[in-house]
């Protein structure tokens, strides 16, 4: 041992030292970035999750206990709907009975009308969570001295009944359905015109089309509108798609007249013109990634040029596909610039119920919300990120399981 | 099949190969024989895996390769007009240099070529024909529903063998079959050509001499001439080039004195 | 050259060879020179010198057998080897044959020489000289030199059917010689055989430098065994 160490001692480098330190600096500077990158994405969450939720100081127009001795959750529907007679004025609840038959409800919903309608709780003041948790004695202090009539609550903002409850004025009763819906349809309708076409487009790129001066630019051209500002997309589908195709987004030549062009299809037309080139260009990459080995393999036993490109080369690149297809589809999500221009009306009520709806969607929500000058509307806000981020996490999870699927067949 | 051993399967007839302008081969005249195996070695880039895959047409995916002169198959040319190049390949199978079995089970690999060229017999019998005749039966009668992948790469490469026999054809060519395998392997890649040339006939480019001498009844050395293009240079019996050769640049290069 | 391992290593076989030629050539003057001074001490040491022929020939053998096992050597490398095996083996008969002088010298003890021992030393010098151009011819691939020297052993022919007949003679003249001229004869035979021997080494030659296998006509008969 020690006439080993002395030969490696004598035959020393004598920048061995210096080469050992700058590596160590550069691993250092390294994980530096990933750190870096790390904790901007948990302060990211962090603050959303701070403004979403935490202490409320809610003061009811009506207290429940007058109403009935026992918790409305524990009412019969009867009983239910008999507070609510004898509580709102008789046009009211004609008002009420046009737009939902209160018959027909469910008790729950019966109860949230109770509570919109005649409870009427308004939000006061509303804290972060940081200051709930750790200051609660000075929000309760605060709430008595100024607000004596009040209570404080401890309030989630985003809850069963703000994804269920359509868009409201008010940010206690306010919901995300209108948007939410608005957001899926979009996603849905785009992914189904978007995906084949690209695919397609893809195969061709790759698989038929010779090597010419015109393909070549037909290839830089796709990398390139990859590239272009999502607000031009937007002034193309208002051009094409809300004005010059009127009669069909509209749905006009089907004989539904109720919209005008600034329908879900405009939207989904020019959200599928957004993401086309990332799903193509994706496309076209994991295709290439397809090993020449296995074409000329199924060529080599006789196979045409389609049972090829079916049989093999589509199975093996689909994992690649469908990776391009998350990335296109998280891109399109939240993709608020475009929708603007083609006409997503920031509030609207009424769900999206086919192809030709006006609609709204979670990021236009979402930036509306941060405007109004209301404190409460910036904890919807927030909300209603932690839910698009959650429909994201979904629908890339389910991405994902797909993809693992595909690729089971290919390992080992 | 004919009857007759010394007819000739294969007829190549003053065969040129050109990449755009470059001729990569030039003036072939072979005679493939049937039931044989016909060994075609020779330096790096002297064109011997393009004339292999001009014999079922595989060049015709490269852009820009054309060929000139006649390469006959059963007296027919197949580059005719005439000719629709999948049935050459389906005729003409081919084994590659790397294992290359899809993806998929180990009898879906046999019985996806049989089906796509239209087999309606019993599936489960042919396939274990042809694993029988690949030599590969008894290593996966237990398992033909794993994964070709998880096969050693011996393995995979007589999967594959398997595989381009299961659509029949008359002719197998190989292109460097064993040089990702190790020697064992190699070997028992060697015994199944014997036990195939009985009923097909073999065509196998190799960079392994003792391969070609050890394999092969027929020997064809391919090297460059000045302008870089492939040329034949002698033709014979395996037996005959390898122990006495007639030109001198086949006995530099089989005897390793090349260049 | 890509083979310049191989290369070398086939030339220090072939001096081998050329050393165990020379080995031979020694032995073979120097046997026939034990009959006729009579020597036979020298022909004792001859005798056990052989031993030094026979290893010689299996270190050149092992020398092959490893370049085949090693360097596959093929065509014209893979003649040269085989054929360098069939030389070691016909240079280790002719050892044998100095060997069988050695012991007829050694049998002959003192009685006389009833032939003329010059015939038999011109034998010996004219085999001799046989061998090194053929051992030559052999290394260095000399197809034409090969080919000339199997014509002269006629004249070592001639020179045996000389001795042949005096053999006959003096047997016929007085009996009693029967045994020393005997002897005799067998001498000159292994010296003609050994010529012989030089005939299959310059077909070894041609060998190797042709590839083609061919019987080089000599006057005399075919080989026997001895």
């Amino acid at each position: 041992m020690n006439k080993n160490n002395s030969i490696f001692e004598s035959r020393a480098q004598g920048n061995l030292k210096k080469r050992h330190r700058v590596s160590k600096i550069w691993r250092s500077s390294f994980f530096l970035s990933t750190t870096i990158g790390i904790f901007s994405l948990v302060i990211l969450l962090f603050s959303i999750i701070n403004q979403a939720f935490g202490y409320v100081i809610v003061e009811n127009n009506v207290d429940p206990a007058s109403l009935s001795s026992m918790p409305l959750q524990s009412l019969e529907r009867e009983e239910l709907i008999s507070i609510l007679q004898e509580n709102v004025s008789k046009n009211r609840f004609k008002t009420i009975q046009r737009d939902n038959p209160v018959e027909e409800l469910k008790r729950s919903e019966l109860v949230g009308l109770v509570t919109s309608e005649i409870i009427k709780p308004t939000t006061l003041k509303s804290y972060f969570l940081i200051p709930s948790l750790t200051n609660k004695a000075e929000i309760i202090r605060t709430q008595q001295d100024e607000f004596p009539n009040a209570v404080v609550q401890f309030r989630s903002w985003i809850s069963p009944s703000f994804l269920t409850d359509p868009l409201s004025t008010n940010p206690d009763t306010t919901g995300i359905r209108t948007a939410l819906l608005g957001s899926l349809w979009i996603i849905v309708v785009t992914v189904i015109i978007a995906f084949p076409i690209g695919i397609g487009a893809a195969i061709y790129l790759e698989e038929y089309s010779s090597n010419n001066w015109l393909s070549r630019i037909i290839k830089t051209n796709i990398d390139n509108l990859a590239g272009i500002p999502s607000i031009v997309y937007g002034l193309l589908g208002l051009a094409i798609f809300v004005r010059g195709l009127n009669l069909i987004t509209s749905g006009a030549f089907i004989g539904i007249d109720q919209s005008n062009g600034r329908t879900i299809l405009s939207a989904a037309l020019t959200m599928s013109l957004l993401i086309l080139p990332l799903i193509i260009i994706n496309a076209q990459e994991a295709i290439r990634a397809v090993p020449s080995s296995l074409r000329q393999a199924s060529y080599g036993l006789g196979a045409t040029r389609l049972q090829t490109i079916w049989y093999h080369v589509l199975p093996a690149a689909m994992p690649g596909i469908l990776t391009g297809t998350i990335l296109a589809v998280s891109r399109a999500i939240g993709e608020t610039a475009p929708l603007i221009l083609v006409g997503a009306s920031s509030f609207i009520n009424k769900d999206p119920s086919g192809l030709f709806s006006n609609f709204t969607v979670l990021p236009i929500q979402i930036y509306n919300w941060t405007t109004r000058p209301q404190a409460e509307f910036r904890n919807v806000a927030a909300a209603s990120i932690l839910v698009l981020l959650i429909v994201l996490l979904t629908l890339n999870t389910a991405a994902i399981l797909l993809r693992n699927h595909f690729s089971k067949n290919k390992a080992a | 099949m004919t009857e007759n051993k010394n007819q000739p399967i294969i007829t190549v007839k003053d065969l040129s190969i050109f990449y755009k302008t470059f001729r990569a081969v030039k003036n072939v005249d072979l005679e493939i024989f049937e039931n044989k195996i016909t060994a075609i070695i020779g330096p790096s880039g002297c064109g011997k895996s393009t004339v292999l895959r001009s014999f079922n047409r595989m060049n015709d995916f490269i852009p820009g390769a054309s060929i000139q002169g006649n390469i006959l198959f059963h007296d027919k040319n197949i580059y005719d007009e005439d000719v629709d190049p999948v049935q050459v390949r389906r005729m003409i199978g081919m084994v590659f240099q790397k294992p290359n079995p899809f993806p998929k089970s180990i009898y879906e690999n046999i019985a996806w070529g049989a089906k796509m060229n239209g087999f309606s017999g019993n599936m489960d019998d042919l396939v274990e024909k042809t694993l029988q005749d690949a030599a590969l039966w008894d290593e996966v009668k237990d398992e033909l529903n794993k994964n070709a992948l998880s096969l050693s790469g011996g393995q995979q490469q007589r999967l594959c063998i398997a595989r381009a026999l299961a659509v029949k054809p008359e002719i197998i060519l190989m292109d460097e079959p064993c040089s990702a395998l190790d020697p064992i392997a190699t070997l028992k890649i060697e015994d199944l050509m014997r036990e195939l040339s009985h009923n097909y006939s073999i065509i196998i480019v190799t960079h392994n001499m003792q391969q070609a001498a050890r394999a092969s009844d027929m020997t064809a050395f391919f090297t460059m001439d000045e302008d870089r293009a492939g040329v034949m240079v002698e033709y014979g019996l395996t037996t005959q080039i390898f122990t006495n050769p007639k030109n001198k640049q086949t006995e530099d290069y089989i005897t390793g004195r090349f260049g | 050259m890509p083979r310049d391992t191989l290369d070398r290593q086939i030339n220090n076989i072939k001096d081998e060879v050329l050393i165990l030629g020379n080995m031979i050539e020694q032995a073979t003057l120097l046997s026939v020179d034990t009959l006729k001074n009579r020597d036979i001490r020298a022909a004792h040491e001859l005798i056990e010198d052989d031993q030094l022929i026979n290893d010689k020939r299996f270190a050149i053998e092992n020398a092959v057998l490893i370049l085949i096992a090693t360097q596959q050597p093929i065509a014209h490398d893979l003649r040269i080897l085989t054929a360098i095996l069939e030389v070691s083996t016909e240079l280790e008969r002719m050892g044998d044959y100095a060997k069988g002088i050695c012991k007829i010298t050694i049998k002959m003890g003192e009685s006389d020489i009833p032939i003329p021992i010059r015939d038999l030393v011109k034998m010996a010098e004219l085999a001799v000289t046989m061998l090194h151009k053929g051992l030559s011819a052999f290394v260095n691939e000399n197809l034409h030199l090969a080919q000339s020297i199997p014509l002269e052993d006629d004249n070592v022919d001639a020179l045996y059917h000389k001795v042949y007949r005096h053999v006959v003679e003096v047997i016929t003249a007085n009996p009693a010689t029967f045994d020393e001229a005997h002897l005799l004869l067998w001498v000159a035979h292994n010296l003609e055989r050994l010529a012989d021997r030089v005939t299959n080494i310059c077909e070894r030659t041609v060998f190797i430098a042709t590839g083609e296998m061919m019987e080089m006509d000599s006057t005399d008969d075919e080989d026997q065994e001895d």
